[in-house]
């Protein structure tokens, strides 16, 4: 909300307070300042001067070659404006002002050949109306040489806050004002007026009824006849434009500087317009619709609070007038609402509707059901005074449903148990009184204060506390030097995901983070997504499935920067859909997962390598590394899958058991194809939840070999289409504990070998712990192992 | 005879003070000493002298002939010494064999510097879904229906109970409902806001949350804990300040400012974080003792502390994962 500190100041007694404190003060007491215009800083190089003299640019028939006198000065300017003419006076922005709003500064510059020391200004320039037809042309009255600031007005500081939910009592300048006034010690002064009414009552003119006195509890009408529509004066329409409002007219501009001034939002309506004289506050039928002051048609519900006549709605309550009952130019009689609608009542039909304004933002955060009188006059009073109208005797006050205050107890030991140091029972007392919360009671532990009705936020001591610590000053409340820790061990349930970021960084991987939220195309062709009921965009509707699109995208967007060469993994979670219909967290998984890739070359060309692009086998030694590395125990089974699936053209996915934890492969070039990837791309895929249950705790320290290791060769030739794994396997089955390793060393094919055979060669290792084995012992089971291999799989033994 | 010498002898020096390889070297030594050379056509002339002359020249020419045998030797030596130099040469100025390392991301690195400070500070780190219930991520946090205060968090729903969440809280919900004080825990994770992307807003982010619930917890004693953490991580010489606000959670709520300077540009107050004392209704919700246990609470943005640390001007380039950006890290 933008506040204008002149206009506070009609509030509180600011004299002597310098703006830079009135702002520090008024962050530090829980209004947050978020900027500040000076307008006298603003308009510093802007004065009022005189032209004497204009003649043709003599090298532009356009411009303009004038002197323009300030004071004592003569100022050469070249003015293009077609208005400009010897004998006026204007605004003469001198070198180093900057126009408002922009960033243009006026410099000495040369135009056509002419010296121009600063620029004649129109009214758009000054940033005080959207007029740009020509130079604004000033009265004959005003003084040359003064400062375009003070010779209209314009020495305002305006001060933009932050108001937070709570503090509903501070959308206002009376309600900024009070806390001010609390905050410098100084006094709130509230506006006085004396309002003349006529004879006739109130109640010959308008009557109302409210139905529903839950979402109504309160509603003041007070009628002003005869007004004349017309311009604000400039006092009024100053004070709107200075906060950002546009002027309208006499009566619509006194309900909104009412509305900024004390908080409260009123209605003006066209009494003659309203059937029957009456209102009528009710719900909404079924049904029902409503056109608004916006000219838009509105569908109502039953939970719709409106203001109507004997026959029609003709407002929302607390939200928007309606177009039937509007004040315009031929109005002559009005009816001023001045109401108190219940809050949650006012938000759910503006939530509904789409429709915020500074009315109903108010009323949703919690008005002050005791100002709508005063509100009421005090409308009334200046309506009247600016529209020659006349007031009509007494005020229509409905209020059926009667707000009480509440009282609420603090107990001054409390504070220090939150608090953690001692405030003196003084000035607690004194702080809360300034606040306007009432002391009705006072023993020596405790106080109860009754607490008005504008501060919805205060119910609880610790409400209390709250405003005693905001108004002492929260830098001035000590904090302790020191920090007790508990003896209890430590948890850390990222310590896992820490652990193995630091192995992939080891591995040369790069971390990256991608947004998880996808469009809903590429979501579902990766897993069964959630879909969000309110996107952004349609391009992020779902929620990712999988890490897959995130990293596919990365790597694309690298590929386009020429960053062909890559190893990257995310650590995120993925959240898929176990029914359609999520009513409990059972009904979607949510899971950690890491995905790494890599893609591009694994060797560059260099001076001592040539260029080898990643395949497979890289991917595959990467995976083991990590299981490895990450400390993760247990039988892992691994299944090959040649054939292609949705995901990779071949992959192999390992097994703890029947929980699958990881699975990984050659990307299928559908998949690339549609995230533009022009290269070869190898993904694997680890589930972290499950992961984490296998990682083993730190092993015990073994022994050092005291014994010599036995290493045995053979090679076999065997059908092509058989796997490394089948025979290692057949190897191992067929040693004893002793076989401690199996190493495969070579592979490969040849004619030589004949069509569809390959050969694959391995190193055995035999040892024991404890003891220095025979040669005899390991020949026995190293030709077991190779009678086995040659008659379980056709194998042939090469070279013995 | 003995001028002969001489002049085989000045030859010799400077011949062998010219020599720059080995080629050369053999022509002196064929020159010179070889069979046919120099100095035995000297000696073959000593073999005729008479008896009286022979001792007279016999040592001179001995003399010279070692002496220059000596010199040959040596720069053999040096030339040899020189070519086998030469042949294993290493040129240490070739580029060296290119090991890639990789990094964590900078948001990681962010998380980890504050996630060790508090953990130094005693907080155990705990974790959360990201895919809330309305009643984890709002009720219990004090945030009723048709509050205004729901509106401070842009949310994305899923229905209306579930959503993605808003922040870290519902993991302090979550763990107040499932232990017993004494509770210190750290809370990182990632939250998401229903907000256009823009330079300064994503539409998710990451988020730490802190967590304190004891028997003699104070708003002092939060204080501490947050300047002891400010200190640690922009240095002793941060200039702070704590504010009032509102949070649904606490009461009372503060947001903690630190003055930034930048050079070429006038400081300013920058807010870091939000925390407070944790507001009676969560307690009650949760089931915890209003009248014997305190707590605080308090909560920051990562992207925002790294933003300010490293000077990035755009959050939407730590999602971006160029690795021209990944590698300044």
């Amino acid at each position: 909300m933008k506040l204008s500190l002149n206009w506070l100041k009609n509030y509180v007694d600011l004299d002597g307070i310098s703006t830079d404190d009135i702002v520090e003060k008024l962050t530090t007491s829980g209004l947050e300042v978020d900027e500040v215009i000076d307008q006298k800083k603003i308009y510093e190089n802007f004065i009022i001067g005189y032209v004497q003299t204009k003649e043709k640019h003599p090298n532009a028939d356009k411009l303009s070659l004038c002197s323009v006198q300030v004071g004592e000065e003569e100022y050469p300017i070249v003015c293009g404006a077609p208005n400009v003419d010897a004998g006026q006076k204007i605004v003469l922005a001198k070198v180093g002002a900057t126009i408002p709003n922009s960033d243009f500064t006026i410099a000495k510059t040369k135009i056509r050949g002419e010296v121009s020391l600063g620029m004649i200004c129109s009214e758009r320039e000054l940033g005080i109306s959207d007029n740009h037809d020509g130079i604004m042309v000033l009265e004959d009255e005003v003084q040359t040489g003064s400062s375009f600031s003070e010779a209209f007005g314009l020495d305002d500081v305006i001060i933009d806050i932050d108001i937070t939910p709570n503090r509903a009592d501070a959308f206002s300048h009376v309600g900024v004002a009070r806390d001010l006034a609390s905050a410098f010690g100084r006094k709130l002064i509230l506006p006085k007026f004396d309002m003349v009414e006529t004879d006739q009552s109130v109640n010959d003119f308008a009557q109302v009824t409210i139905e529903n006195d839950t979402d109504c509890p309160r509603y003041i009408a007070k009628v002003v006849r005869n007004v004349t529509i017309k311009e604000s004066p400039d006092w009024l329409k100053e004070k709107l434009t200075a906060i950002g409002l546009r002027p309208i007219n006499n009566v619509v501009d006194v309900t909104n500087f009412i509305l900024y001034e004390l908080g409260q939002p009123l209605h003006a309506f066209d009494l003659d317009y309203l059937a029957g004289q009456k209102i009528i506050v009710r719900s909404a039928g079924k049904d029902e619709s409503f056109t608004t002051l916006d000219s838009k048609e509105r569908k109502l519900i039953e939970t719709d609070l409106l203001i109507c006549d004997a026959e029609k709605p003709v407002a929302i309550a607390g939200i928007m007038g309606g177009e039937n009952s509007e004040v315009t130019n031929k109005t002559k009689n009005i009816l001023i609402e001045s109401a108190y609608f219940r809050p949650s009542a006012v938000r759910k039909t503006s939530k509904k509707l789409g429709l915020q304004t500074d009315s109903s933002i108010r009323f949703e955060r919690g008005c002050d059901p005791e100002i709508t009188i005063f509100a009421a006059n005090r409308a009334a009073y200046l309506i009247a005074e600016l529209s020659g109208g006349e007031i009509a005797k007494g005020t229509i006050d409905a209020y059926p449903n009667v707000l009480k205050k509440k009282e609420v107890s603090l107990r001054y030991d409390r504070i220090k148990k939150v608090l953690g140091f001692d405030i003196s029972k003084e000035k607690v007392n004194e702080i809360l009184e300034s606040l306007e919360l009432e002391i009705v009671e006072k023993t020596e532990d405790k106080i109860k204060c009754s607490i008005p009705l504008f501060r919805h936020d205060i119910e609880r001591e610790i409400d209390l506390i709250e405003e005693v610590m905001r108004i002492y000053g929260y830098d001035n409340t000590p904090s302790i030097s020191k920090i007790g820790v508990s003896v209890n061990s430590k948890e850390d349930q990222t310590e896992f995901g820490v652990s193995i970021r630091k192995t992939l960084t080891g591995l040369g991987f790069y971390e990256i983070i991608t947004n998880s939220l996808l469009n809903e195309e590429t979501a579902n062709s990766f897993g069964n997504p959630v879909k969000v009921l309110n996107p952004q965009s349609f391009e992020m509707s779902h929620i990712r499935p999988s890490l897959m699109p995130g990293l596919l995208s990365t790597i694309s967007r690298n590929i386009k920067v020429k960053e062909n060469n890559l190893r990257v993994y995310e650590i995120g979670h993925i959240i898929n859909k176990i029914n359609d219909e999520i009513n409990d967290f059972s009904d979607f998984d949510e899971s950690d997962h890491l995905l790494l890739a890599v893609s591009g070359l694994a060797d560059f060309s260099d001076w001592y390598s040539n260029e080898r692009e990643y395949d497979f086998y890289d991917l595959k030694g990467i995976a083991e590394a990590f299981l490895e590395e990450s400390m993760i125990g247990g039988r892992l089974k691994t299944k090959f899958n040649n054939s292609s699936d949705n995901l990779h053209e071949y992959s192999i996915s390992i097994f703890s058991g029947k929980q699958k934890i990881g699975e990984g492969g050659k990307v299928i070039s559908s998949i690339l194809k549609e995230f533009d990837i022009p290269q070869d791309v190898f993904t694997f895929d680890f589930n972290l939840d499950e992961l984490k249950k296998l990682k083993k705790e730190k092993e015990v320290f073994k022994d050092l070999l005291k014994y010599p290791q036995i290493k045995k060769d053979c090679a076999f030739v065997i059908d092509n289409n058989i796997n490394f794994n089948t025979v290692e396997k057949i190897i191992y089955e067929n040693g004893s504990k002793l076989l401690k390793n199996v190493e495969l060393f070579d592979i490969f094919e040849s004619e030589s070998l004949g069509e569809g055979k390959k050969s694959l060669a391995f190193e055995l290792t035999y040892f024991d712990e404890s003891r220095t084995l025979t040669e005899e012992e390991v020949e026995v089971e190293f030709w077991k192992a190779i009678e086995s291999v040659k008659d379980k799989v056709n194998a042939e033994l090469r070279g013995k | 005879m003995l001028d002969r010498i001489e002049s085989a002898q000045k030859g010799f020096d400077a011949e062998i003070s010219e020599v720059k390889d080995t080629a050369s070297l053999e022509e002196i030594r064929i020159k010179y000493l070889g069979r046919k050379g120099l100095f035995t056509e000297l000696f073959e002339e000593f073999k005729q002298l008479s008896k009286e002359d022979k001792p007279k020249y016999g040592k001179i020419l001995n003399q010279t002939k070692s002496s220059v045998q000596q010199k040959f030797d040596e720069v053999k030596d040096q030339l040899e010494k020189l070519t086998s130099d030469s042949t294993d040469y290493i040129d240490l100025s070739l580029p060296g064999r290119k090991v890639e390392l990789g990094s964590t991301h900078i948001l990681t690195q962010t998380l980890n510097e504050i996630k060790q400070i508090f953990q130094a500070l005693g907080f155990s780190i705990f974790e959360g879904p990201e895919l809330e219930s309305d009643h984890n991520n709002f009720e219990m946090l004090n945030f009723p229906a048709d509050h205004p205060a729901r509106d401070m968090q842009d949310t994305f729903f899923v229905n209306d109970n579930f959503l993605l969440r808003t922040h870290t809280s519902p993991v302090q919900v979550r763990l107040m409902e499932t232990r017993k004080p004494p509770i210190r825990a750290l809370m990182p994770g990632k939250v998401y806001r229903n907000e256009a992307l823009s330079a300064k807003s994503y539409c998710l982010f990451h988020q730490v949350e802190g967590l304190y619930v004891d028997e003699d917890v104070t708003f002092a004693e939060l204080k501490g804990t947050l300047v002891a953490f400010a200190k640690q991580f922009f240095g002793d010489d941060v200039k702070y300040r704590f504010r009032p606000s509102f949070f649904p959670f606490t009461e009372p709520s503060a947001e903690v400012d630190i003055w930034w300077e930048q050079k070429g540009k006038p400081g300013k107050w920058l807010e870091i974080m939000g925390c407070g004392m944790v507001d009676p209704n969560v307690f009650e919700n949760v089931g915890i003792d209003n009248d014997k246990y305190v707590g605080y609470a308090f909560g920051m943005g990562v992207e925002r502390i790294a933003m300010l640390k490293y000077g990035v001007s755009d959050i939407r380039i730590f999602f971006d994962n160029d690795k021209r950006f990944l590698k300044q890290f």
